[in-house]
């Protein structure tokens, strides 16, 4: 359909990128390399490294190792000007625009154009025709006085993408762009990257969506674990072969404790048509008691979101639940606490621990008023629930009067874990248990986790891992653009069938029919 | 708030006619005007999201300085005026050098960096004027604040003081609306990612407005030192509260990214009116003996007024944006699943005929 990639000139080339972070490689001996007028999608799975790379093109953070060359000559960039510089503009996931700012103020950001400076003035009536001009090849019809503001995610992409075009950007790189667009926004988007395309823009695109990267890309490139994996030209890819190329590493087994058979068919949890703020779909599914249930997905599947349903948080617009035969509707968390729903947040800095706080005052936190007395704290039985807590998780500490700060990321989700369990929970949501953990700390919280489940504890398991995925649950709810797309029985979990629904295959295994969607608490319970 | 403004002058012009007298509108002009010339200096920091404590310092520190080095009267050193005015000018920018580099070199908290400087500037003036009044005696810089343009009778329509603010605000208006600069302000307040991932160097711009406020502190406090006469370490405590709250009236978000030259503008002239207004404001009427009286505002209850005036502005500001975004969210949420072909990420929740059925 086009001339073939091959003759085109190469715009880029990365060799041999390494990236380290404390603790962690987030890039080994990277290569990758972009020609003109060609789009190269970027896949991996959530911290493989992708945007760690793109941060390294884009002058953002500098590579430990490794050479980058544009049009054949060496360059290394000393910040965010040098790689805009080279003609490299980088669009970020979360859009870097000032609302309080219109279109063109926005667009020549860092690039007014001005002589004379910091001081120099701005010509404003130039600045607007030349913004006027470039929004409208992004099709944007607007007036460009237009704060940022008032624009919606679609339109805001288009003023990055204008942005960029106002530098002559002859390589752009796009980081999930459609992750928050509505279906019509995203056409627009793709008609624009073709039309970029074939005025010879070289364009990197990094996105979960398979079938978008089917339509769109010319080739493939699939990081994994930080290193790269390999390439797929369109034709020789299939959805089967990228996602293999993703995840293809051995399942490693021995840190997840023996799966029991559970075989309790007790519902505690039952959600029905629940309606979860800023999700399309209804959602319907059961929670067995003293169960595992997963919820796998990609990051901004929803997963998140619904779990701050069940807790109150974000209560639901409608639909109903029911706990333990009762019903059961949360409109804030307290809610939910009295009724024996607890989250541990996947954020436990922010939203789970007050850091300068003692671990005994934040085990005894959410239920500090049931230890006092005429508001007078009994600081005994204080010390004495924070001590059971600290001797049942072992959680690491010299003593319930360091402060949690102090403590390693494991310690603290087990101080997390230990001030639910205090209160005797029937549902424990734990949204991401072991991220940032270091592995010796992630088994002796899956032991944890089992031990709850076998006392009859209902654990609602929300993770990106698709190991933990795997070695944890008895059954997985997988959830792909913020809906369920298929419950998984323990037989059928495997990381291709969970991959398969994740990404959107509409062939996968385990996929929620029509039918079943509509009287799902049949079909998934 | 320009509404609330004129009306506000209107009802005490009605109530008591010597507010637009000549002797007030000058005296109430020459307020707002040396108010005005710091507030707009702070409104540069604040637009950043940023915030200085220190500027009332500042201003004492100035008229200490000066007293210090020019005076002829007891305590001063007796050099000419200008030696006086520059070292003092000099200080203040170095103040604003200083302070600014601890917050974008050594990331410290504005707060608290501007805090510090406000009690040990305050330390430093009480040092130099050694905890007594220093006087400028009849002193050439009393004119600056006596002197002006148009007279108006004895006293000029257009005192220094309001020139040099006309020439702070004209210039401040040109670099906050039409230079480069101020664009970067507002990009730093409005997303401070954005502006430095538009390769902006956000440090030396953040630098350069802990400097254009202490500056206008600094020039502020020269015209303070003329208008006062006498300087103590008294002078000036508290302004920097006084320029907070006219840029907040002004339309400054504390969060920042908001404000204009203008609205600072309305802001001190609120601040000072309402000042001023409490001493003039004052009804007739006449008691039931038939005898005519005037009841006046208790003068005590300045501060209530004052700090009330300030609380409702912000809560109407505060339901306004609150109305605004509730509207936007209804506007948003509710027509949206039906705009995309079914099949796609937005397709409504009822016919759910997603790729995997």
């Amino acid at each position: 359909m086009s001339e073939p990639q091959s003759e085109k000139p190469l715009l880029l080339k990365m060799r041999g990128i390494t990236k380290r972070f404390p603790g962690v490689v987030a890039l080994q001996g990277v290569s990758l390399s972009l020609r003109a007028g060609e789009v190269l999608a970027l896949m991996g799975e959530n911290g493989a490294g992708k945007s760690t790379l793109m941060k390294i093109l884009g002058g953002v953070q500098p590579p430990d190792e490794g050479e980058i060359e544009i049009d054949g000559k060496p360059v290394t960039f000393g910040g965010v000007k040098d790689s805009k510089a080279s003609g490299i503009a980088l669009i970020h996931q979360e859009l870097m625009l000032a609302p309080n700012l219109d279109i063109t103020s926005n667009i020549f950001l860092g690039n007014e154009g001005a002589k004379g400076g910091l001081f120099g003035p701005l010509n404003r009536p130039k600045m607007n025709a030349r913004a006027a001009e470039l929004i409208a090849r992004v099709g944007l019809k607007m007036p460009v006085t237009t704060p940022v503001s008032r624009l919606t995610a679609g339109q805001m992409q288009m003023v990055e993408i204008a942005k960029a075009l106002s530098v002559q950007a002859r390589i752009i790189i796009m980081d999930e762009p459609t992750s928050s667009l509505a279906s019509a926004e995203s056409e627009q988007l793709f008609r624009i990257i073709r039309q970029l395309k074939s005025e010879g823009i070289g364009i990197i695109y990094i996105s979960h969506r398979m079938q978008e990267v089917m339509d769109l890309s010319d080739r493939i490139s699939v990081l994994r674990d930080g290193r790269y994996v390999g390439d797929l030209t369109r034709a020789e890819a299939t959805h089967d072969k990228v996602v293999a190329l993703m995840v293809g590493r051995e399942l490693s087994n021995q840190y997840f404790p023996q799966k029991r058979e559970r075989t309790s068919t007790e519902v505690m949890l039952e959600v029905n048509d629940l309606l979860v703020p800023g999700t399309p779909a209804r959602a319907s599914f059961t929670a067995r008691k003293g169960e595992i249930l997963g919820f796998a997905g990609l990051i901004g599947a929803g997963r998140t979101e619904l779990m701050e349903a069940i807790f109150g948080v974000t209560p639901a617009l409608s639909g109903h639940m029911k706990l333990d035969g009762k019903d059961y509707k949360p409109e804030q968390p307290r809610d939910a606490i009295e009724a024996g729903v607890y989250l541990a947040p996947e954020d436990r800095k922010r939203h789970g621990l007050v850091l300068p706080m003692s671990v005994a005052q934040n085990t005894s936190l959410p239920n500090v008023s049931s230890y006092s007395a005429l508001g007078w704290l009994n600081r005994k039985t204080e010390s004495e629930v924070a001590e059971e807590g600290v001797k049942r998780m072992r959680t690491k500490t010299p003593s319930i009067k360091q402060a949690v700060v102090n403590l390693s990321g494991g310690n603290q989700q087990k101080v997390v874990l230990a001030k639910w369990l205090a209160m005797q929970p029937k549902i424990l949501i734990l949204d991401e248990p072991t991220r940032g953990i270091d592995v010796g700390a992630k088994a002796e919280i899956y032991r944890h986790m089992a031990d709850l489940a076998d006392q009859g504890i209902t654990i609602l398991m929300v993770s990106s891992d698709m190991e933990e995925t795997i070695g944890m649950s008895d059954r997985v709810v997988v959830m792909h653009e913020r809906k369920l797309k298929g419950i998984l029985e323990r037989n059928e979990l495997t990381q291709l069938a969970i991959a398969d629904l994740m990404t959107g295959n509409p062939e996968a295994k385990g996929s929620l029919s029509p039918k079943a969607n509509g009287e799902s608490n049949v079909a998934l319970s | 708030m320009l509404a609330a403004l004129v009306l506000m002058c209107i009802a005490l012009f009605i109530s008591n006619s010597d507010f637009l007298g000549a002797s007030n509108i000058v005296n109430t002009t020459r307020q707002v005007s040396m108010l005005g010339i710091f507030a707009i200096g702070i409104a540069f920091v604040i637009i950043t999201g940023g915030i200085d404590l220190s500027i009332g310092s500042v201003v004492g520190l100035t008229g200490v300085i000066i007293a210090r080095l020019s005076s002829t009267q007891t305590g001063g050193l007796g050099y000419p005026l200008w030696v006086g005015i520059t070292v003092a000018l000099l200080c203040a920018v170095i103040v604003g050098v200083l302070q600014g580099l601890l917050i974008t070199r050594l990331k410290l908290q504005p707060f608290i960096v501007t805090l510090g400087g406000m009690l040990l500037l305050r330390g430093v003036s009480q040092t130099i004027v050694e905890g007594g009044v220093i006087s400028m005696g009849d002193s050439p810089l009393l004119n600056l604040s006596s002197g002006g343009l148009l007279h108006l009778g004895r006293d000029p329509l257009l005192g220094w003081p309001t020139v040099i603010f006309a020439g702070v605000a004209a210039l401040g208006a040109y670099v906050l609306h039409y230079t480069v600069l101020g664009r970067y302000i507002y990009a730093i307040g409005g997303n401070r990612d954005a502006a430095r991932y538009s390769g902006i160097n956000v440090n030396r711009v953040e630098l350069l407005t802990y400097v254009i406020s202490a500056g206008t502190a600094g020039i502020a406090g020269v015209c303070y030192a003329a208008y006062i006469g006498q300087m103590s370490q008294q002078v000036g405590v508290a302004y920097e509260l006084y320029a907070i709250a006219a840029a907040v009236l002004g339309g400054c978000s504390l969060r920042g990214g908001e404000g204009t030259i203008f609205g600072i503008l309305i802001g001190a002239s609120m601040m000072r009116v309402i000042d001023n207004g409490i001493n003039m404001f004052q009804v007739q009427y006449t008691d039931p003996d038939g005898i005519r009286r005037i009841w006046r505002l208790n003068p005590n209850w300045n501060w209530i007024i004052v700090g009330a005036v300030i609380l409702v502005a912000v809560i109407l500001d505060q339901v306004v944006h609150m109305v605004q975004a509730a509207r936007r969210l209804k506007e948003a949420g509710a027509p949206k699943p039906a705009v995309g072909p079914p099949g796609n990420g937005s397709s409504p929740p009822v016919a759910a005929k997603s790729p995997a059925a």
